[in-house]
C-alpha cells in the first residue's frame, strides 16, 4: 500500500466514506460524517499509520483533505 | 513488591515523573501486575528504574526529558505505540512543590507550579487521548494532593494549582466517558518522599502528629491506590478524587 493510498483508506475508515469521496476539495463538517468524533478518530488513524504525533495546532488546522496533505508533509509523510 | 496479582497484564502504561518516590513505586508495582510501562523523567535514576524492572522480568522503556516540554511529551507517546503497540493507562505524577506564605510568593515559582502541576498534565493527556480514543479505553490517572481538596495554609500556590488538577480530572472524566476513558485523581496526604525528608525535624513531627492513623505514608500506599485506578477493578468509577491520607487534619 502506498502512502497515498494508506492516507485515503484512514479518511475513508475514518469518516465511513467511500475512498473515492476522498478529493482535496473535502472540508471539515461539510459532510455529516466528518464532525469533530469523527475528526479525532481520523487523527488517531493518520497519527497510527504513519508513525506520528501530530502538534494540536494541525490538528485544529486540518480543515480539508488538501490541507491535511500539507501537513503530513510537514512530519516527513511523502504522499 | 507486594500486590503482585497480575492486575494489569495486557496493558501499556505511561508514569510521569517515574525517576524515584512515587512514580517509581507506581512503575514497579505496575510492572510487577504484568503491565509494560513506559517512564518519564528528568534525571539520571530513571535509567535504574527501567532496568530493575526489565531485570525482574518486566517490559519497561524509560524516556528522559521535561514534561513541560511538549517534543517530550510526543516522545512518550511515540514510544508508547512505538514499543508495545498503544495506550491504556496515564498517570500524570510528575510534580514540583513550592511553598510560601501570601506576601512572600514568588510568582516565578507560582508559574512553574502551573506549567509542570497543571499545563503539562492537560496537554500530555490530550495526546494520550488520541491513543486511548482508538482503542474506545483507557484509564487516566492524576495526582492532585491534599492541598487541593483541603488546601493548605501557607501553600496557596501548590494548592491552587492542585485544585485546578481536580477540576480538570472532573471535566476530562465527564467528556471522556462516553469514549470508554475514565479519569480519576489521587490525592496523597503527607507522604515520605525526598521532599518530606527534606523538612525540618519539628515540621516533620507535627505533620506526622496530624494523622490519625499515626504514620507517615508511603509510595507504596499512592501506588497501591493507582493500580486500583489502572486495573479494571475499577471499570464503572470515573471523576472521582481519592485520598489516600490516613486521615490526616489540616
Amino acid at each position: 500500500m502506498t502512502n497515498h493510498e494508506r492516507f485515503t483508506h484512514c479518511f475513508a475508515t475514518s469518516l465511513n466514506i467511500a475512498p473515492d469521496a476522498v478529493l482535496d476539495s473535502l472540508t471539515y463538517q461539510s459532510i455529516p460524517a466528518w464532525d469533530s468524533v469523527a475528526h479525532m478518530a481520523l487523527v488517531a488513524s493518520l497519527e497510527g499509520d504513519f508513525n506520528i504525533m501530530l502538534d494540536t495546532d494541525d490538528i485544529i488546522g486540518m480543515s480539508s483533505v488538501a490541507i491535511a496533505k500539507d501537513i503530513l508533509k510537514k512530519y516527513g509523510v511523502e504522499l | 513488591m507486594a500486590s503482585n496479582f497480575e492486575l494489569l497484564t495486557g496493558k501499556v502504561a505511561l508514569i510521569t515523573g517515574a525517576s524515584r518516590g512515587i512514580g517509581r513505586a507506581m512503575a514497579e508495582l505496575f510492572a510487577a501486575n504484568g503491565a509494560a510501562v513506559v517512564l518519564s523523567g528528568r534525571s539520571e535514576e530513571l535509567d535504574a528504574v527501567s532496568a530493575g524492572i526489565t531485570a525482574a522480568g518486566g517490559r519497561a522503556v524509560a524516556v528522559k526529558g521535561d514534561i513541560r516540554e511538549e517534543a517530550h511529551q510526543k516522545a512518550l507517546l511515540m514510544a508508547a505505540r512505538g514499543s508495545f503497540g498503544g495506550l491504556d493507562v496515564l498517570v500524570n505524577n510528575a510534580g514540583v512543590l513550592y511553598q510560601g506564605v501570601l506576601g512572600m510568593v514568588e510568582m516565578a515559582k507560582v508559574r512553574d507550579m502551573f506549567e509542570v502541576n497543571v499545563h503539562a498534565l492537560i496537554n500530555l493527556t490530550q495526546f494520550a487521548v488520541r491513543l486511548m480514543a482508538a482503542k474506545k479505553s483507557g484509564s487516566i490517572i492524576n495526582l492532585t494532593s491534599i492541598a487541593g481538596t483541603e488546601t493548605i495554609e501557607g501553600m496557596p500556590g501548590y494548592s491552587a494549582a492542585k485544585a485546578a488538577v481536580i477540576g480538570f480530572t472532573k471535566s476530562a472524566a465527564k467528556e471522556l466517558a462516553p469514549k470508554g476513558i475514565r479519569v480519576n485523581g489521587i490525592a496523597p496526604g503527607f507522604i515520605d518522599t525526598d521532599m518530606t525528608r527534606a523538612m525540618s525535624a519539628d515540621l516533620h513531627r507535627k505533620r506526622v502528629e496530624g494523622i490519625r492513623m499515626g504514620r507517615i505514608g508511603t509510595a507504596e500506599d499512592i501506588a497501591k491506590a493507582a493500580l486500583f485506578f489502572a486495573s479494571d477493578l475499577s471499570s464503572y468509577i470515573t471523576g472521582q478524587i481519592l485520598g489516600v491520607d490516613g486521615s490526616m487534619i489540616v
